[in-house]
């Protein structure tokens, strides 16, 4: 998992999991259509990782609500 | 009309539980209405005065063109527990508004909405061949009810449910970072006043949707 620095990500390059029927899917902030579908949501968290290429992940409950901010450390 | 007043035409009464079972489906209702454009009108924007609530919960079903009711929690659940009467009498009395009067009342419209789509008639008999519509208390779908009851009702270029969903995560991670600037904690979240977090959400949407989504 990503380790935690103060700042986050700008907003246009933030990942999201997020709940889908029957799935999770991942979307990039900005963009108009999810990215990938997962029947799985670790496998959509791993997916996400990949997408944010170091930028900020935000892990999603069923509800909407926050599970987990993944924030990259600051580059030196 | 009513000295809660408000535009009629966009007014859209909630009556449903506000406790923190409820919370995830509270949230993502309230969020569509807003981001459709229209105006939730809720019992707990009244609890400070001193005027009975009765009164001025019947003010605000007379204020809105529009309800949405949810009598998915009228249930008891345990042994002891009493059923709880205040969303079937408030529906009552919505009924009973756009029934016993004439004029631009008669021109109120209600969603129903359920946990199964037929548990109702056992408790509510007298609803039947209503159009209830169930979420199965999964918030996502009572985004997708919500949003399709908007464009039954003529609202002909609503966004997708899936946008509305996937943009009322984006609002919640941008909420709780925000807040969470401001040192509230999971317990602040979780007890906030309604209308604060309405407050919210509108601030939101007007920084972030309105430039971009159609209006009904």
């Amino acid at each position: 998992m990503a380790k935690r620095s103060a700042s986050s990500s700008p907003k246009t390059q933030r990942v999201h999991v997020i709940s889908r029927q029957d799935g999770w899917a991942i979307k990039k902030e900005g963009n108009t259509k999810a990215s990938k579908l997962f029947d799985k949501k670790e496998a959509a968290v791993e997916g996400a990782r990949k997408l944010s290429k170091g930028h900020d992940v935000i892990v999603h409950k069923k509800d909407g609500s926050i599970q987990r901010w993944e924030r990259p450390e600051k580059n030196a | 009309m009513s000295s809660l007043g408000g535009d009629f035409s966009r007014n859209v009464f909630i009556n449903c539980p506000f406790d923190s079972e409820y919370t995830p489906l509270l949230r993502p209702l309230l969020f569509t209405v807003l981001f459709l454009d229209y105006n939730p009108r809720i019992a707990s924007e009244i609890f400070d005065s001193g005027e009975a609530r009765i009164n001025k919960i019947c003010s605000l079903i007379k204020c809105s063109k529009y309800s949405i009711h949810d009598i998915s929690r009228i249930q008891s659940r345990k042994k002891g527990e009493y059923y709880r009467l205040n969303m079937p009498l408030e529906l009552g009395i919505d009924i009973g508004c756009r029934l016993a009067n004439e004029g631009i009342l008669k021109s109120k419209t209600c969603l129903i909405l359920e946990k199964d789509k037929y548990r109702y008639q056992k408790a509510l008999s007298d609803l039947s061949n209503s159009d209830i519509k169930s979420h199965n208390n999964d918030p996502e779908t009572l985004v997708l009810q919500v949003r399709n009851w908007f464009t039954e009702l003529g609202f002909k270029k609503a966004p997708s449910a899936t946008r509305i969903w996937e943009r009322f995560n984006e609002f919640m991670a941008d909420f709780h970072e925000a807040r969470g600037r401001d040192g509230f904690k999971d317990r602040d979240f979780e007890f906030m006043p309604v209308p604060e977090y309405l407050d919210f959400i509108k601030e939101w949407i007007a920084e972030n949707i309105r430039q971009m989504e159609p209006k009904a």
